[in-house]
């Protein structure tokens, strides 16, 4: 990659190099806050090609960028912005962006997306990506407007939440500015702090501590430019088709009632975990349900920037609480309701606010402190005011989180890491995949998404592995997973990682199936990307990039120290049983799990250690 | 309503390639409830927790759509009755599994909970080599629990012409349950306190009789964007197929919408049966966020 400086005055880019494809800038921004400079990279057409951008660029350019083996939390470390092709396209629900860096959760890849304004003025100051690296030597904010780039200190905003650092800012740059920032749980090296802009929350893996490790409050940027899709006229025509068929059946969930709605629906197929996953329903559901929720607190819909859906739905705590607005999802509800076994709407809804607040993701959060109160019940931990189905004490531990105090300092570390400080015999029931907590999907009773949250490369993920689909497309037994349950697993995961790279909202996934051509989706996107890009893509190919991205993230992994023994689930899921109101028993033994993941690395062309063969491997590198 | 499945040590015959003569049409091809009488008697044995469950008809016979789970084989011995039946489907699961439950096709109200009662002993007892129900006061050899490894011994039997039961039966260790016998099980005695599992339908009267009857009292639930049209909370409904209970609720079973009985599997088979006391949830297809 060639490299060139960024002059300090430079003018705002007027258009890309001729020789770049549709879509993008052709080029990579390079900031190091140890000194303000800045520099780009060139990005060959065949690298853009080969990973299309978002997650699958971002892993491109973690090897490429960031030194083998670094701390997350070191000043070589890289954290990434990226944009993609569709980014700034009239297509619905592309104003998305990746923000890619090494997890100080994990120790290995993460890679959070969030949609927002910030994907198309960041995409729009000419770049394809921002890298950030370094370590500013007071908080500071990184601005980039369009080829100018420069540090401001950020005294001022130390300490206050994502979104007041955002209204401040915007207020001292002017509104055209876009700010994603960090709560104070970033600044604090919190190992799950979250970074964030209008809201919306790059918010697993713990981003916001890596940008907060740089003394970096946030990053600003505004839209300097513009660029063009190869065929603007079939993009117009295609974003329009599109637009019609968002407003279908098919997203009628997300636009109606939001992700909240598997709540109840969960419950019903007991695949709610619940009291650290002890159990997988709850008595208590009904209490947070958005069917019943949604008449009593819902206030609003809104949508993200260039979204025809519409999945945002705003509740309110109650008077009596201080009447407070928030954006609800599932994963939150689930996370600081069931799974800390709280059912009380206003504890779930104020603990779900002070998360935003402090900048912290919900599921690792919620995740954490129901290991905590199980160990609290078990007598482990000295906290006995922390009990299951207590929202006080819910509260009160995030507050502990926030301010360091009390266990908050243990609770900080993520639940595997505070297993680990802990000890006593606590790592048995603390539930993650390679350091990152379980979202809301109990593996015992979905075999594909068992093996799908356990192979993943940024841990257990919904969002990188969407297998439950098939556990609950009625094609195979959710209970019995075996080779169609690998197969279903390395199909969504590849599915996912095409769309998490050019990249569209998974919530229109629905729109582009047809169930009589499984190809189908693949088609679409292809067409989708040639029309933006002028490159003839076709299904094959798309399939082809699919794959190599997800292999190019386990290449990362291994550089980093990934083992194979990560693939795995935790002990909790692979011991207790589950039994199910038809009176099955939901089991996921060591051995089925052991056949699944062997038979997903063949699948992927693996070794029978889960390693790319020398001669395969996605980034060039021989192995022996 | 919770009941114990079979390990999936037991497998299902279902003799489908009698005359129907009485009838005066194929029995499998009946209505019933937007389904077939066939396939309702095979979802009964899936239901239950039989696998595989074999399909045995006549060469030639057409079959209504079964699921892709259902295997069919050709018994190419006609007019030998139903002993040539039996010898063909427990050689066809020999291999496999060591116990099958032999139905006839024409049992509208067979309940998964005899199923389960007629098999267990066989489950339990090595030496045993068939479970016999005497039923509403008649021996039910076409709803009953066989060794597979009896295959050759009743193959055996029809080359020697001997093609009543009785005479399998002679030369086996049988268990006869009587209805006391079969309704000391709990949970059959709660399901079917009148053993209806065994009233078969032989003639047109028979048949309009049962179809008649309201389909069993199941709960049904809709959640998310389906309880915003169909109304929320549980209700009861008259339904034996999961297609009835959707139509029950203004629902269709399209590619957007998913059931699920008693909390297992998910699916969209309007032909799933369904039994007293069954609870249907239907929820949105997508399930992701």
């Amino acid at each position: 990659m060639a490299e060139t400086p960024v002059p300090a005055k430079a003018a705002a880019p007027k258009s890309a190099p001729a020789a770049v494809p549709g879509g993008y800038f052709g080029r990579v921004l390079v900031v190091d806050v140890s000194d303000g400079s800045s520099r780009t990279v060139a990005m060959p057409e065949r690298v853009l090609r080969e990973h299309l951008g978002g997650a699958g660029l971002g892993v491109r350019l973690l090897l490429d960028l960031a030194p083998a083996g670094v701390g997350p939390l070191a000043p070589e470390a890289v954290l990434a912005f990226v944009f993609s092709p569709l980014v700034g396209t009239p297509l619905t629900t592309s104003a998305k962006f990746a923000v890619v860096a090494k997890s100080p959760l994990t120790g290995l890849l993460t890679d959070a997306l969030a949609s927002s304004h910030f994907a198309i003025a960041g995409k729009l100051t000419g770049h394809d990506a921002i890298a950030v690296v370094g370590r500013a030597a007071q908080p500071s904010v990184v601005i980039v407007d369009g080829d100018h780039v420069r540090l401001e200190p950020a005294v001022d905003v130390v300490g206050m939440s994502a979104a007041r650092t955002e209204e401040v800012l915007r207020e001292r740059l002017g509104r055209a500015f876009k700010v994603a920032a960090i709560g104070p749980a970033g600044e604090r090296l919190i190992r799950y702090a979250t970074l964030s802009h209008d809201g919306r929350h790059a918010g697993r893996g713990g981003l916001g501590a890596v940008l907060g490790s740089k003394n970096v409050k946030a990053v600003a940027v505004r839209a300097r430019t513009k660029v063009a899709p190869a065929d603007p006229a079939g993009v117009l025509a295609a974003a329009k088709d599109l637009r019609t068929r968002s407003f279908g059946t098919a997203t009628a969930k997300y636009r109606e009632l939001g992700t909240l709605a598997n709540l109840l629906a969960f419950n019903a197929l007991s695949m709610l975990p619940t009291r650290n996953f002890q159990q997988a329903t709850f008595d208590g559901a009904p209490a947070l349900a958005a069917e019943e929720l949604a008449d009593l607190r819902g206030q609003a819909k809104n949508s993200c920037a260039s979204c025809t859906i519409g999945c945002e739905h705003i509740y309110q705590l109650s008077p009596g609480r201080g009447g407070r607005t928030m954006r609800v999802e599932y994963e939150n509800v689930f996370a600081l309701g069931p799974l800390c076994g709280v059912s009380d709407a206003d504890d779930v809804l104020e603990a779900s606010a002070r998360c935003d607040d402090l900048g912290i993701d919900t599921i690792s959060a919620g995740g954490t402190i129901a290991w905590a109160m199980e160990c609290a019940e078990r007598g482990l931990l000295d906290a006995p005011w922390l009990r299951f189905g207590d929202g006080p004490a819910l509260l009160r531990a995030l507050d502990e989180i926030g301010t360091g105090t009390g266990v908050g300092p243990l609770l900080a570390m993520g639940s595997r890491a505070a297993a680990e400080h802990l000890g006593r015999g606590s790592d048995q029931f603390a539930v993650h995949v390679k350091g990152l907590e379980l979202p809301g999907y109990e593996p015992r009773t979905l075999h594909a998404m068992a093996l799908g949250l356990a192979v993943n490369a940024r841990g257990a993920d919904h969002n990188r592995s969407g297998a439950y689909e098939a556990d609950l497309g009625g094609d195979l037994d959710r209970l019995d997973g075996g080779a169609p349950h690998v197969a279903a697993a390395v199909e969504t995961e590849d599915r996912a990682a095409v769309i998490d790279s050019m990249i569209l909202c998974k919530f229109l996934r629905g729109v582009f199936v047809d169930e009589d051509d499984p190809d189908a989706p693949w088609g679409e996107w292809a067409h989708l990307l040639s029309l933006v890009t002028g490159w003839d893509l076709d299904a094959d190919e798309l399939r082809s990039t699919a794959r190599r991205i997800v292999l190019v993230k386990r290449e990362y992994n291994l550089r980093e120290g990934w083992q194979p023994e990560d693939d795995w689930l935790p002990p909790r899921l692979l011991a207790d049983p589950i039994e199910l109101p038809s009176g099955r028993t939901a089991r996921l033994t060591p051995e089925r799990l052991r056949a699944m993941v062997d038979g997903y690395w063949a699948a992927r062309g693996l070794d029978a250690h889960g390693r790319p063969r020398a001669v395969d491997s996605p980034t060039g590198d021989r192995r022996g | 309503m919770t009941a114990t499945p079979l390990a999936a040590a037991a497998g299902a015959v279902v003799l489908a390639g009698g005359r129907s003569s009485r009838m005066g049409r194929p029995k499998a091809d009946l209505e019933w409830h937007g389904s077939t009488l066939l396939r309702r008697t095979c979802g009964v044995l899936a239901r239950a927790g039989l696998a595989p469950v074999v399909v045995v008809r006549a060469p030639g016979q057409s079959l209504p759509d079964l699921p892709p789970s259902v295997e069919v084989v050709d018994d190419h011995r006609e007019g030998l009755g139903p002993l040539q039946g039996i010898a063909v489907g427990l050689a066809a699961l020999e291999q496999r599994v060591g116990v099958a439950y032999v139905s006839s096709t024409d049992l509208p109200f067979l309940h998964p909970a005899f199923v389960r009662r007629v098999v267990a002993p066989l489950l339990a007892e090595p030496a045993l080599e068939v479970v016999l129900p005497i039923a509403r006061g008649y021996p039910q050899p076409l709803a009953a629990a066989y060794r597979t490894r009896l295959a050759g011994r009743v193959a055996d039997l029809v080359a020697a012409d001997r093609l009543r039961p009785a005479f399998v039966f002679e030369q086996s260790e049988v268990l006869r349950l009587d209805d006391e016998a079969l309704l000391t099980d709990p949970e059959l005695c709660a399901a079917d306190p009148t053993l209806e599992s065994v009233v078969n339908v032989n003639e047109p009267a028979d048949y309009d009789a049962a179809r008649s009857r309201p389909g069993p009292g199941v709960v049904v639930e809709c959640f998310g964007v389906l309880a915003s049209r169909s109304g929320r909370g549980a209700r009861t409904v008259a339904a034996a197929t999961v297609g009835e209970a959707a139509r029950a609720v203004d629902l269709v079973l399209d590619r957007h919408v998913l059931a699920a009985v008693n909390g297992d599997q998910t699916g969209r088979d309007p032909h799933l049966p369904l039994y007293a006391g069954d609870t249907v949830a239907f929820l949105s297809a997508d399930a992701g966020g």
